[in-house]
């Protein structure tokens, strides 16, 4: 089958394709035959409880981890073999990941932005993301907010084509998470692919065009906010969820 | 290049904001320069002096700073730019020997311009021990890293590496001061190599199979680091 040459038209084209995705850790199977697409441009939720599955796919979307079988295509490349080539177009900001507690805010900018070879003004994404008057603030000393604040601003200065985003807002206050999701919603008008893994159903509703709800390493459904309520016949996203996700169970 | 640049200025940065690194590697030697004062042959010290700066870097705070990375996940986070992570070891190892060398213009410094010392009489010797010394020292605080399970069992280990080391290889005291069976320990150490190297280097009488052990040593620790790192 032919590849899609992407990223020269961006619109209209596929940016993720996922086939039959399997990843085993020994006995386990932690992803189980997974697949979906994700249009260039579009919000995309992957969402499901811890374990479900969603951040071994997405290790396999950004070259993390090699998949035991099943094929995957980020911007037409396999992220297995050509990581490298692909980090160029891809940001990510992952679950749990730090920088050296003296790294200051601005120089974790400027030394992410030399990483790519074309990137975004890093004084500009500083300016953007609120992260200016915190410049010259140790990441150590930052708080949960500004600290996720800075890992988006890290997995953009690259100027990206897919972001892919773990658990964002997880360990946020609500009024952080507010402001993290006015962001991301800049980032859907500015036409990025946004690859969002949560496990909250608030944030996918509010932000997601289309949602994959794993459960034991499957997709149990898939489909916008809107069509799982509906699917489910039930009253709210949530209610759709514990639906969706006893079943898969 | 310009990747590898960037995190070797910013590994330096974070290394003179270390107020451990900064008094270890700059603070210490000079002290113990000072503790010396007036007492006979100052010169024969600096070699060793610049040997232990650059064992106090390599083989104990390095570990730490790369175990750290990996419990922290800096290493992971890193693995998804277009940067290989081999390139922040590699600036780890650049950030070292700036430090190292700022530590020993400082401390050559105030020997010679303190205490009068002559200047080295074949720099070039001297700077080629000085490199080979901190490849090895980098190399051995990467196998350290790679053994230790944990950032805090890294720490413990090139503390407990390091300091026997500098005190038997005749860095921190000069060896024919020990006793005979601590003296004859010191003959298998690596870092006795690097002091002899430098020591060569300074007084204008060289050996080369000091630089040739330390090329070797630098090779194996390097292989066995890369065979055992784990990313994660």
């Amino acid at each position: 089958m032919p590849r899609a040459r992407l990223g020269r038209e961006p619109r209209s084209m596929t940016a993720i394709e996922v086939r039959d995705l399997c990843k085993r850790y020994g006995g386990t199977r932690a992803v189980d035959g997974v697949s979906f697409t994700v249009a260039a441009g579009e919000t995309f939720g992957v969402i499901g409880h811890n374990g479900a599955g969603k951040t071994t796919t997405v290790e396999c979307l950004v070259g993390l981890r090699r998949p035991d079988s099943g094929t995957v295509r980020v911007l037409g490349e396999d992220p297995a073999r050509r990581r490298r080539v692909l980090a160029q177009r891809i940001g990510v900001q992952l679950q749990e990941s730090e920088l050296p507690g003296r790294l200051k805010v601005a120089e974790a900018l400027k030394l992410y932005a030399s990483f790519y070879e074309s990137p975004d003004d890093w004084r500009a994404v500083l300016e953007r993301w609120g992260l200016a008057p915190i410049r010259n603030k140790s990441f150590g000393d930052l708080s949960g907010g500004q600290k996720q604040r800075l890992q988006l601003a890290l997995a953009l200065v690259g100027a990206p084509e897919v972001v892919v985003l773990d658990e964002l807002t997880t360990g946020l206050d609500p009024i952080a998470r507010r402001e993290t999701w006015r962001l991301i919603g800049d980032l859907k008008a500015s036409g990025t692919t946004v690859v969002l893994v949560s496990h909250y159903m608030d944030e996918a509703e509010a932000l997601c065009d289309r949602m994959a709800v794993f459960g034991a390493g499957r997709i149990a459904a898939l489909g916008s906010p809107r069509e799982l309520v509906e699917r489910t016949g039930t009253g709210s996203l949530e209610e759709a969820y514990f639906a969706l996700a006893e079943v898969a169970r | 290049m310009k990747a590898l640049t960037q995190l070797s200025m910013a590994e330096i940065r974070l290394l003179a904001r270390d107020p451990g690194t900064l008094f270890f590697m700059i603070a210490f030697p000079l002290m113990l320069l000072i503790l010396h004062t007036g007492s006979d042959g100052i010169g024969r010290l600096l070699p060793g002096y610049v040997a232990m700066i650059l064992a106090i870097g390599g083989l104990s705070a390095l570990p730490g700073i790369v175990a750290t990375y990996r419990e922290r996940k800096v290493l992971r986070r890193l693995a998804t730019t277009p940067v290989a992570p081999v390139t922040l070891l590699a600036a780890q190892v650049g950030a070292q020997i700036v430090m190292g060398a700022v530590g020993a213009v400082i401390v050559v410094g105030a020997g010679v311009l303190g205490y009068g010392v002559e200047l080295p009489a074949q720099p070039a010797v001297l700077a080629a021990a000085f490199l080979l010394c901190a490849s090895m020292v980098c190399a051995l605080g990467f196998v350290i890293a790679a053994l230790a399970p944990r950032a805090r069992v890294a720490e413990l280990f090139g503390l407990l590496i390091m300091f026997p080391m500098i005190f038997l290889s005749g860095a921190a005291v000069p060896r024919e001061g020990l006793p005979e069976g601590l003296r004859a320990i010191g003959g298998y150490l690596p870092l006795t190599q690097a002091v002899t190297a430098l020591d060569g280097g300074w007084s204008g009488s060289p050996a080369g199979l000091p630089l040739l052990v330390m090329a070797g040593i630098t090779v194996a620790g390097t292989a066995a680091a890369a065979v055992l790192f784990r990313w994660e």
